[in-house]
């Protein structure tokens, strides 16, 4: 037997060994000259469709004319790089019909291949990004449903503008359209002669999702004018089924539905740097909205603003995501939902601004079972609703899908552990409604579940005594006997609130805001908040003008001086000379 | 005066007579076999008279004499289920014990079956004490069946078993599903045991049940798979105007749906966010609402696939 599993051994090595040594995929250098679409014919104009076709392995360079071959050359490194080279003014694509998708590996689109990208400043966005020259969108009168479906694993879309892709609605809406939809298998816009049995839509095994896809500073959902288009994309990003991939720097606008949506498989997905603003204007209202299998999915350094429901919304998901250092303001707009909406276990919520929402800020359902989810070092302002919000045993009537159920009572029973909201940690209680301020300090103290960390912050809105947590002041450590105490510093007529958190079960609702007396009791009017005007990005320093420096005196003493000056025949000329 | 006193007289003769009157009718109709064990039975009268305040109490002298003693039946019905429908078979068994000191004989079981149960012939089988017994008689009137066990000779703390067989019949669904059966013997007061059958219409019901689901689809065949979480709180509105609320996990169910073509359809404004889903192997799932025919008793399913929606002014 033993020399018998040993040739076994060894034939395997040995065909290992032969695949190692034949290229798996042929690439190519593609250069599209030209912005035409239609069908594939060998003629002067590479278009996108051939260059797809070209990268897939559907259309091979010997069918390809002399001039198109030109444009096409074998790449030594394996993989396709597509670039553009587009004509002046002749830079949008106007897709007759729906694209193939790019089913093969280590394809890039690269639309900053065009020449002139780059050339003009970038106009305000969270992070900026260059205006894209080339773009794509339906061709008038068409009705396209996805721009961009990618199937192939290390594809990278980089630099392009995609807007206008949309469906109109059947006996009932289509398939998601996006315009970058993500997924092996992806299904067809609806119920024809030609749809694939059952089993073609195979999304169980993780393998076969597309891994590590790119999909970078493009502009999703609006043109390069940055105006809104007449036609609104459906989705941005589509991430129906996919493993690590990662959408940075990009601009996701405008779209009837969410900007970036996930389906069945996101495992690994890096949503860093964007600025997404207005979507969800009538559809999905939620700017991130995760559902499905999301583990390791990380949302960080993100501008969300102005979105129609929530800024991220996790509905369902199995797997925990990281949201940290974003700026999700101005959501809401639609839908009074809270800024994030959390399903689920372990999710961080860290170091984030939320602000001016028409709900709470963090809100954590009571169902299905969500707890240890940390949300910690963040700044709420301007919230129609607690700033931490858990659902409180099992409430899960319309409203706690949406907004929370509000302050929740003490845990009364061990049940309250397993149908509330991370685990239903007690929020902190102040010992007092008010600390008295002794020399510059104040010494702060109350009760909280033992074993749990607080975190103090300052409260800066007036409001009532749960308004949002403004800022962080420190964190102290809860004694086994459930009492915590500390001396901050801080002016008299400041208001304090608290979060407790226990890794074991999660972050609490806030406590009710206690205040800093003077020494004598008194507590000082505040000062009138200043009123902002709303806006997505941070306001403008505005440059005091510049003031020209006065010009320096200039004595002149002319050498001849002439009387008469009234005179019509003597000009200045001759009377200076 | 002395019309006051022969009042009074006749009050006392009055309150004495009614004293005996009740010992005699105690005593009235008490059958004493022969040879049963005696057992004795002391007695005393009493009588009070005189004006009221002044009254005086008197006994008699107490009397014993012996009695019999008697033996006394006891009954328990009970039945193999506690609900049926028409067309099952009810198995009622009678357990009927001696709880007396001397023998029982001629025992005498009647069951008063509710309306729609028919006793199902020479299905009756008995037993006492493990040893079976032939009934002497099986007499069927109406809805009234009579087993009579006239070579039996039931001894004390022995034990009777019958078991019979009643058919439901259609008309059982009219009926109270409450029957009586009654064991009696000569000179024994009869015992009587009640069994309550809870009667369900069955194949008879004009009545079913609709179940659903509303869940988010992926890969669009209408069904829901592992991982196509169920969307809590939609609304389902049916053609008669009932209207329904998914539970947490996207599921509910509707009992007492009057049988017939049922209609239910998804109130999208009840999930924001969400749409039908397009069905790419059922044409007949991509309509607005769901056809289920729904037959009397029967179980029919309206599933709902949904979709995260776009374009929502223009549907």
């Amino acid at each position: 037997m033993k020399p018998l599993f040993l040739s076994a051994v060894a034939l395997l090595g040995a065909s290992a060994i032969a695949e190692a040594q034949i290229p798996t995929e042929s690439g190519y250098q593609i250069t599209i000259n030209s912005n035409l679409d239609g069908a594939i014919q060998p003629d002067t104009a590479l278009t996108l469709r051939e260059a797809i076709a070209i990268a897939n392995g559907t259309l091979s360079y010997e069918t390809l004319s002399a001039a198109e071959q030109a444009l096409v050359r074998p790449s030594a490194a394996g993989g396709s790089q597509v670039s553009f080279d587009l004509p002046t003014g002749q830079t949008t694509i106007a897709l007759t019909e729906l694209l193939p998708p790019i089913i093969a590996s280590d394809v890039t689109l690269d639309g900053t291949t065009q020449p002139g990208y780059g050339d003009s400043t970038p106009p305000r966005a969270h992070v900026p990004v260059p205006v894209p020259i080339v773009s794509l969108t339906p061709a008038p009168g068409q009705e396209v449903f996805r721009g961009l479906t990618i199937s192939g694993d290390r594809v990278t879309v980089r630099g392009l503008s995609l807007y206008g892709f949309t469906a109109a609605p059947r006996s009932t809406q289509t398939t998601p359209p996006a315009d970058i939809f993500i997924s092996n298998a992806p299904p067809p816009a609806d119920a024809g002669l030609l749809s694939p049995p059952v089993s073609f839509f195979d999304y169980a095994p993780a393998d076969l999702a597309p891994q590590d896809v790119v999909i970078e500073q493009n502009w999703l959902g609006l043109p390069p004018s940055g105006d809104i288009p007449a036609q609104t994309s459906a989705f941005g990003v589509s991430v129906f089924n996919a493993v690590n991939p990662i959408i940075r720097q990009n601009r996701i606008e405008y779209h009837d539905g969410s900007g970036i949506i996930t389906s069945v498989r996101a495992e690994g997905l890096q949503v860093t740097q964007n600025t997404i603003l207005s979507n969800g204007l009538a559809g999905m209202p939620d700017a991130i909205r995760l559902e499905g299998k999301i583990a390791d999915t990380t949302i960080v350094d993100n501008l969300l603003c102005g979105n129609d429901g929530s800024g991220i919304f996790l509905f369902k998901p199995s797997g925990a995501a990281d949201i940290r250092d974003n700026i999700i303001q101005f959501n809401g707009r639609r839908f009074q939902r809270a800024a994030v909406y959390l399903m689920g276990q372990s999710h961080q919520v860290t170091d984030n601004f939320i602000g001016y929402q028409p709900g709470p800020g963090v809100a954590v359902t009571s169902f299905p079972r969500s707890d240890r989810n940390i949300i910690r070092n963040n700044r709420f302002a301007a919230l129609d609703g607690l700033s931490i919000d858990l659902n409180y045993a099992h409430n899960v009537q319309v409203q706690d899908f949406q907004q929370g159920d509000g302050p929740n009572p003490l845990r009364n029973s061990r049940y309250r552990r397993e149908d509330t909201g991370n685990a239903a940690i007690n929020a902190p209680q102040f010992s007092a409604y008010g600390f008295p301020l002794t020399d510059n300090q104040v010494s702060l103290s109350g009760t909280a579940d033992p074993g749990s960390e607080v975190d103090l912050y300052q409260v800066t809105e007036v409001g009532d005594i749960y308004s949002p947590l403004a800022k962080m002041l420190t964190t102290v450590a809860v004694t086994a006997q459930g009492t915590f105490s500390t001396a901050v510093e801080l002016p008299a007529g400041a208001k304090v609130s608290a979060i407790a958190t226990d890794p074991s079960y999660g972050t609490s609702e806030p406590a009710a805001v206690t205040t800093v007396t003077a020494a004598d009791g008194s507590i000082p009017e505040p000062l009138p908040e200043p009123t902002t005007l709303p806006s997505c990005f941070p306001p403008v320093v505005q440059q005091p003008p510049a003031v020209e420096p006065p010009e320096p005196l200039r004595l002149r003493v002319p050498r001849n001086i002439h009387f008469a000056l009234d005179r019509s025949n003597i000009s200045a000329e001759s009377a200076t000379c | 005066m002395r019309k006051r006193l022969i009042g009074s007289l006749q009050r006392v003769f009055l309150f004495l007579s009614a004293i005996l009157a009740s010992y005699l009718l105690s005593y009235v109709g008490h059958h004493v076999p022969s040879g049963q064990a005696q057992t004795a039975v002391t007695n005393q009268a009493g009588a009070v008279f005189g004006p009221p305040g002044q009254q005086t109490s008197i006994s008699s002298n107490e009397t014993r004499f012996q009695t019999p003693e008697q033996p006394a039946l006891s009954i328990t019905k009970t039945a193999d289920r506690a609900a049926a429908e028409p067309g099952d078979v009810v198995l009622y068994r009678l357990l009927i014990q001696n709880t007396g000191a001397s023998a029982a004989t001629l025992i005498t079981v009647a069951d008063q079956l509710p309306l729609g149960l028919t006793y199902i012939d020479n299905s009756v089988r008995a037993a006492s004490e493990g040893v079976p017994v032939v009934p002497t008689a099986v007499a069927i009137d109406g809805n009234r069946v009579v087993f009579q066990f006239d070579d039996l000779s039931l001894g004390a703390n022995q034990r009777l078993e019958v078991v019979y067989a009643a058919l439901l019949t259609p008309d059982a669904i009219r009926g109270s599903g409450q029957n009586v059966a009654q064991v009696s013997a000569p000179g024994l007061p009869p015992s009587v045991a009640v069994f309550q059958l809870t009667i369900r219409a069955g194949i008879l019901s004009d009545c079913g049940t609709i179940i659903g689901r509303v869940f988010v689809d992926k890969n669009f065949d209408g069904e829901q798979q592992p991982g196509e979480a169920g969307v809590p709180n939609a609304v389902i509105f049916l053609d008669d105007g009932n209207r329904i609320i998914t539970d947490p996990e996207g599921l509910f169910s509707i009992a007492n749906v009057v049988s017939g073509n049922r209609v239910g359809t998804l109130d999208l404004s009840s999930l924001p966010g969400y749409t039908l889903a397009p069905n790419l192997y059922r044409i007949e799932n991509n309509s607005q609402s769901r056809l289920a025919r729904l037959a009397p008793g029967g179980l029919a399913r309206m599933n709902f696939a949904v979709t995260p929606t776009f374009g929502e002014e223009e549907s």
